[in-house]
């Protein structure tokens, strides 16, 4: 008896650090999130109003919000679809199928991973310049190009900041696929092969099915990520523009602490909450298989 | 044997190297003592120990005109200065700011992105510093007030609220006007328009040639570009009208035809300019003007020093000009910008920051400040212009008019953008052909409404 209670004093003194830290800095700072969106209060200004849910009354008729918003979704969607097929099958690739200098394309596809944000838009804004631009220089060959393809201008700038998004997402969960295939038996693959299962088959029935846990975690890295990395896209890419065209939710909402609506501003921070909970959530019981084991 | 002296010889070395590492070290203090000693002998009687924190953006001036000024303030009033500069200032002072720790003085226009000073107008958390007009500038005998040029002090940037009291100090003043090649117009034998009848001609002509007639940095620049266009359709009556958000002001003659021309102008507009008419990428449009792309955009004599290093066309040299007259015979004018300076009612040392503030108009500072290439608003500084400077800022003898002001703050309200997101940022739009002006003016009318109801 006594032994367990000094055994649970100690648990307690070695859980306790993080656990302080924990609420400290993660919890406190959520509920604050939570009840500043009632209030109204200037970001610098020590008054605040209390104001119920009209904040997120009034964030339901915003446009500008309402726009920002599909963005972000759009984003979400697109960019995972898209770098989840590409870092598939380059994973698949590159652990199934002997191929020459596998250890270079491996670090070729990271390196994006390891640049920061703000060099990569400075990468892509180059690339997209109207003039001179390596993109247009490009299509110029083929094609005359005496009224540039406006890259970042309204009609395209979404789809900029994907193709951005996507090649700086590919390289990390491909490395992630990569880790759980190269998990996979290799008997597995061999009686397939001698049944007669085809590399594809192989692929999709076999590897998916294996590393189905993984895909479901990383379902949910994609959307939280996207939605980071959708704001430092656009803030170092676009600050939102042109007009607010490629304005995301995070985005709008640090403007709107700009704007000296702090209290609107975290009620947009409880929307992207919820959503992003929500969408996870959903995310994670749609996808749900027996696990297989091997 | 040899190894007995070997080690001797390194003890030897050991404990004098100790020595030497004492020697320092009881060496420093002394000097530091000798150093903190002899100071206050030097600084006279007023307001020995007290500290001010000035924080102060850095632009195309530089940041090193703040240090300068600093030591010769305290050299001046023995009032010490921590100062802290940065091209992001927002991002500098703000957290530190939002846990209520203030700067004594912050030098940050209004207009810019983050928005951080109108946020302290409205929020009414700017100390009232009318009375740093009638002080005595530090080691001059004349008065504030004096010093500085007329209008500077009535205008609604420096009396946000209209009650007749001074809350920002006029810093930095800039005419805001079209720039261009001169040397390109030169060798065309193109002339600089006078009204906007000749502006159109002008752009015609241009194109023809392949040379848009028109271009723009962000929409931000529009600002200046708006007020000076409002001014030369309406006059004063009119900006004031507009700048309040009269009822019905967007429904005039003089609305309408500002809107005319700025939409008009969106055709003329080189149509790359909104794809880089972003924080990151506004040097590209800029550099369209130096490269014989574009011929005029809006901006302000910071420009010089800003694209100083960029490549240019042959032949290229500076020309401003203010806005062009609605009709012929008609006044131009020419917006003037300027900058900043005010003290937040947090402050803890709000006296020495007004002195601060007053010794920012000193002869001594004015001249730190004119050698960077920042302007002073005081009387006779024309005298100390050098260079493209002398011709920029004689806008105003050469018979355009100045135009000074800006829309009046108001309370925040959810859902309701910023002036530049309501008036300014759709001009992208109507370059890119996305959005009617039409469109534009309705939105300009709803937020109008609601900006006038919430007026501080």
């Amino acid at each position: 008896m006594k032994k367990s209670g000094s055994r649970n004093a100690f648990l307690t003194i070695c859980i306790a650090p993080a656990t302080i830290l924990f609420f400290i800095f993660m919890i406190v700072p959520t509920f604050n999130v939570f009840r500043m969106s009632l209030f109204e209060k200037g970001a610098y200004s020590p008054k605040e109003t209390f104001v119920g849910l009209n904040n997120f009354k009034v964030l339901l008729q915003d446009t500008n919000f309402i726009r920002s918003m599909q963005n972000m979704i759009l984003l979400i969607v697109i960019v995972t679809i898209f770098t989840f097929v590409f870092a598939i099958v380059f994973a698949a690739i590159l652990t199934r199928e002997k191929i020459k200098g596998q250890n270079v394309f491996r670090i070729i596809f990271y390196i994006p991973n390891i640049l920061s944000i703000v060099v990569i838009s400075g990468i892509f804004s180059a690339i997209y310049k109207p003039e001179n631009g390596m993109l247009n220089s490009i299509i110029g060959i083929f094609k005359d190009m005496s009224s540039p393809i406006l890259w970042k201008g309204e009609k395209l700038v979404m789809v900029s900041i994907i193709i951005a998004m996507i090649w700086q997402a590919i390289g990390y969960y491909m490395v992630m696929y990569m880790a759980s295939m190269s998990a996979v038996s290799e008997s597995l693959y061999e009686s397939a092969g001698l049944d007669g299962a085809t590399k594809f088959q192989q692929f999709f029935m076999i590897t998916i099915p294996l590393i189905w846990t993984n895909i479901r975690t990383t379902l949910t890295f994609y959307i939280i990520s996207n939605i980071n990395m959708a704001f430092l896209f656009v803030k170092s890419m676009t600050s939102g523009g042109p007009n607010g065209a490629s304005e995301v939710a995070l985005n709008y909402m640090y403007a709107q602490k700009d704007n000296g609506l702090y209290g609107y501003s975290m009620a947009v921070g409880v929307v992207i909450f919820l959503f992003s909970f929500a969408l996870s959530a959903i995310v994670n019981k749609v996808t749900e298989r027996e696990p297989l084991e091997f | 044997m040899k190894k007995k002296l070997l080690s001797a010889l390194l003890s030897v070395a050991m404990v004098a190297s100790l020595l030497v590492g004492c020697g320092a070290k009881t060496e420093a203090p002394a000097a530091t003592e000798e150093a903190t000693t002899e100071a206050p002998a030097e600084e006279a009687a007023p307001a020995e120990d007290v500290t001010i924190s000035v924080a102060a953006i850095e632009t195309a001036y530089g940041a090193d005109m703040w240090a300068k000024v600093a030591e010769a303030f305290t050299a001046e009033t023995g009032i010490k200065v921590e100062l802290t500069t940065d091209k992001n200032l927002e991002d500098v002072i703000g957290p530190s700011m939002q846990g209520g720790e203030y700067p004594d003085v912050i030098h940050l226009a209004t207009g810019r992105e983050a928005a951080l000073t109108e946020q302290f107008i409205k929020g009414n958390l700017i100390a009232d510093i009318t009375d740093v007009l009638s002080m005595t500038v530090p080691g001059e005998d004349a008065v504030v007030s004096d010093k500085i040029a007329g209008g500077f002090t009535d205008t609604s940037l420096t009396n946000p609220y209209g009650d007749g009291k001074t809350y920002l100090a006029p810093m930095f003043y800039s005419p805001c006007g079209l720039f261009y090649n001169a040397g390109l117009l030169e060798e065309k034998g193109w002339a600089v328009p006078t009204t906007w009848d000749e502006m159109w001609e002008l752009g015609d002509k241009a194109a023809a040639e392949g040379i848009a007639l028109f271009t723009y940095p962000t929409t931000g620049y529009f600002d200046a570009f708006l007020y000076a266009l409002m001014y030369s359709v309406g006059g004063p009556e009119f900006f004031n009208a507009a700048t309040n958000y009269e009822e019905g002001i967007w429904d005039t003659a003089e609305a309408k035809t500002c809107f005319d021309i700025i939409a008009k102008l969106a055709t003329y507009t080189n149509p790359i300019t909104p794809a880089q008419a972003n924080d990151q990428d506004f040097t590209q449009n800029q550099q369209l003007v130096l490269d014989n792309k574009a011929i005029f955009m809006p901006n302000g004599t910071w420009i010089v020093g800003e694209m100083a290093e960029a490549p240019r066309a042959e032949g290229f040299k500076w020309g401003m000009t203010a806005l062009p007259a609605v009709t012929a015979g008609g006044a131009g004018y020419s917006y003037t910008w300027f900058e900043q300076a005010w003290i937040p009612s947090g402050a803890e040392n709000i006296d020495a920051a007004k002195q601060f503030v007053a010794f920012l108009y000193s002869d001594v500072a004015c001249e730190i400040f004119a050698a960077a290439g920042a302007i002073q608003p005081v009387l006779g500084i024309a005298d100390k212009l050098e260079g493209d400077n002398v011709m920029f800022y004689s806008i105003y003898d050469n018979g355009a008019k100045a135009a000074m002001g800006n829309f009046a703050a108001y309370e925040s309200v959810a859902g309701l953008g910023s002036v530049r997101e309501v008036f300014l940022d759709p001009v992208n739009s109507l370059v890119e052909g996305n959005m009617t002006q039409e469109a534009w003016v309705e939105s300009i009318k709803e937020a109008s409404d609601l900006m006038r109801a919430n007026l501080k």
